[in-house]
């Protein structure tokens, strides 16, 4: 048995989540047993990411390649779990606070049992698409699970029972089927030239044949580029975001601006490095075009956060900002930046986590959308706020919280890069940051509160905040097997530069 | 010039996708009713399915079963159409929960068109903490 599951594990940390969500919808009626086995899919997804790392990592087998249905590629369809896949697997681990925080929680803002039900076939639908582009190999499986992850996030978007959540989900659709459409377009091109779908084997031929088809090849990769730039909400292609975010139930917010956005910017780095290569990014000079738009957005949507007064949508557009950083990293074209970049990747899943749903608990216990009308919040809820706080530092950047690693790598990225432009962009964003996130922290603590009786939440979602800022801190503090695999991620993907 | 003319021609396929692609595009970001967007949203993703599948294609070739034809035929590529099968099944998912939402936000508003949504959004929702299904 064990070894049954060892030899399957690529392929089982996909399906569980899968599985789990499609035998929830009968279950409707009994509320308690579905949010259970929700809680166990995400579980036994992430607990089979953990098996895969500790394989993947002792170099058991480096990377554990898997062939779906036996057949060996370029026929088959091949799972590779490499050192990014197993990073990102890993990642995909957020989820399961973010179920822990909805146990129980979710009617008063999603609707009655069946909705909830919904809710969270959605949700696991998403994780499993999310598990499977950590994974995956093949260009087509990409799209396919890139679709399946657009229609569940669009779904979580409008779960909520207000038209303008419909309106929000309707936007994310359209212009999330738009990036899927362009994308399929350029793996449309790249199998037309390479006659392969198998992303090693496009790449081979790529290197051989695209002196020859020099404009086919730039196409390619501006139209993935923009797909996923869509769909990530890269800046200035982010217009989509700040609704889908804010009027999303709170864990919904959470996976999606933690989780979905990551899914397709690792997507977006196998394009780039797996298929195109680097030698490939920067005979067209998408690098420097990255570097440039990835700063651009940080700066952009930091200031955007600063005038937005609802704090959900101040979170929202300080996602936009948070993925300027990754895409800036992903630019660098050196192993210091891809690896911050990658370890940024996941703090950032953890903490924006953390954010929105210190935000939603927030909002349900008070009432209230806006900054300045939170004033005292932290003296009546002291551990949502705290979860909260520690989120923010982590933001910020300050040392001993894992944003801290990433953005000191990013850093060092810039400068081996001979660039002084993004190293400014990366301070000047972690200082607008804090612009935007202590006045929250200030009126919290510092302001007079008001009468009312705001509790912290139950006990479930007092646990997953406090599992989420305990991350935060531990990614800071020891950074130890996460640092490692991004950095083995980023050697991998820049081996042959 | 003449041998690219010729080039583009016999390769019409590939220029009507691109046609339909532009088509596409311009109706979804351009278009107010929501309704000519998803149709905007199905044009062009016909327009890469087109050119996927003609991507396969080969003039004379015939459809690669076994057993069917003689030793010397040529064979179309199969697989580009095959994939494209799942886009089909990915389109009409995408078109169908499209048109729910469009259906739920005409019942809130009235309305397909997004410009007067936009001018309705403050009479419909007076207190939009609240549900209102």
């Amino acid at each position: 048995m064990t070894t049954l599951i060892r030899a399957n594990l690529p392929v089982l940390v996909v399906i569980a989540p899968l599985f789990v969500a499609f035998i929830l919808p009968p279950l409707a009626r009994r509320i308690r047993l579905v949010e259970a086995l929700a809680l166990l899919g995400a579980v036994l997804g992430l607990g089979g990411a953990g098996y895969l790392a500790s394989i993947v990592l002792t170099q058991q087998e480096n990377p554990f390649i898997y062939q779906l249905g036996g057949w060996p590629a370029p026929w088959g369809i091949e799972l590779v779990a490499g050192s990014l896949g197993v990073f990102f697997l890993l990642v995909v681990g957020v989820s399961v606070p973010v179920l822990l925080f909805a146990q129980g929680n979710l009617a008063a803002e999603v609707g009655g049992a069946e909705r909830v039900t919904r809710f969270y076939v959605l949700y696991l639908l998403l994780v499993g698409a999310m598990a499977g582009m950590a994974v995956t190999n093949d260009m087509f499986n990409v799209y396919v699970l890139v679709e399946v992850a657009t229609l569940s996030c669009c779904g979580l978007v409008s779960a909520r029972r207000y038209p303008r959540a419909a309106e929000a989900a309707f936007t994310y659709l359209i212009l999330a089927t738009l990036g899927s459409a362009l994308v399929l377009g350029g793996i449309g091109l790249i199998y037309l030239i390479t006659g392969h779908l198998n992303m090693g084997f496009a790449a081979q031929e790529l290197s051989r044949v695209w002196l020859a088809r020099p404009h086919v090849v730039l196409m390619a990769v501006s139209l993935i580029v923009v797909g996923f730039g869509v769909k990530a909400a890269l800046f200035p292609l982010h217009v989509w975001l700040p609704d889908a975010h804010s009027t999303a139930p709170s864990p919904a917010s959470a996976i999606l601006s933690g989780l979905a956005v990551k899914g397709y910017l690792i997507c977006l780095v196998k394009f780039l490095y797996g298929v195109f290569g680097p030698t490939l990014l920067q005979e067209f000079a998408v690098h420097r075009i990255l570097t440039l738009l990835g700063g651009v957005g940080i700066i952009t949507g930091s200031i955007l956060a600063l005038t937005q007064e609802e704090l959900k949508r101040r979170l929202a557009y300080s996602t936009v900002a948070q993925v300027g950083y990754l895409i800036l990293g992903f630019g660098l074209l050196n192993v210091t930046g891809l690896a911050g970049a990658l370890f940024y990747l996941a703090s950032h899943a953890v903490i924006k986590a953390t954010l929105f749903l210190a935000a939603g608990a927030m909002l349900a216990a008070t009432g209230k959308r806006n900054v300045r009308d939170l004033a005292g919040v932290g003296r009546k809820m002291p551990i949502t706020m705290a979860a909260f706080t520690i989120g923010s530092l982590g933001l910020i950047g300050l040392p001993l919280f894992s944003g801290f690693i990433g953005k000191w790598y990013l850093l060092l990225g810039s400068w081996e890069a001979g660039l002084i432009l993004p190293a400014v962009a990366i301070l000047a964003g972690s200082v607008l940051c804090a612009a935007y996130l202590l006045p929250v922290i200030r009126a919290a603590y510092f302001a007079p509160a008001p009468e009312e009786d705001w509790p912290d939440p139950g006990r479930p979602q007092k646990l997953a905040l406090l599992l989420l800022a305990a991350a935060v801190v531990i990614l800071g503090v020891r950074p130890g097997p996460f640092l490692e695999l991004a950095q083995k991620a980023a050697a991998e993907l820049l081996a042959f530069y | 010039m003449n041998g690219l003319l010729t080039k583009v021609l016999i390769n019409y396929p590939y220029l009507v996708a691109v046609l339909l692609f532009t088509i596409g595009t311009f109706t979804v970001l351009t278009h107010p009713n929501l309704f000519k967007k998803l149709l905007g949203i199905n044009i062009m993703e016909s327009a890469i399915f087109l050119m996927f599948v003609a991507s396969g294609n080969i003039r004379g070739g015939v459809a690669p079963i076994r057993g069917t034809t003689n030793a010397e035929a040529v064979y179309i590529n199969p697989l580009p159409s095959a994939l494209m099968l799942t886009g089909i099944v990915v389109s009409v998912s995408v078109t169908a929960f499209a048109l729910a939402l469009i259906m739920r936000l005409y019942k809130a508003y009235g309305t397909t068109d997004l410009r007067r949504i936009a001018a309705r959004r403050k009479e419909v929702i007076s207190d939009d903490h609240l549900d209102q299904g």
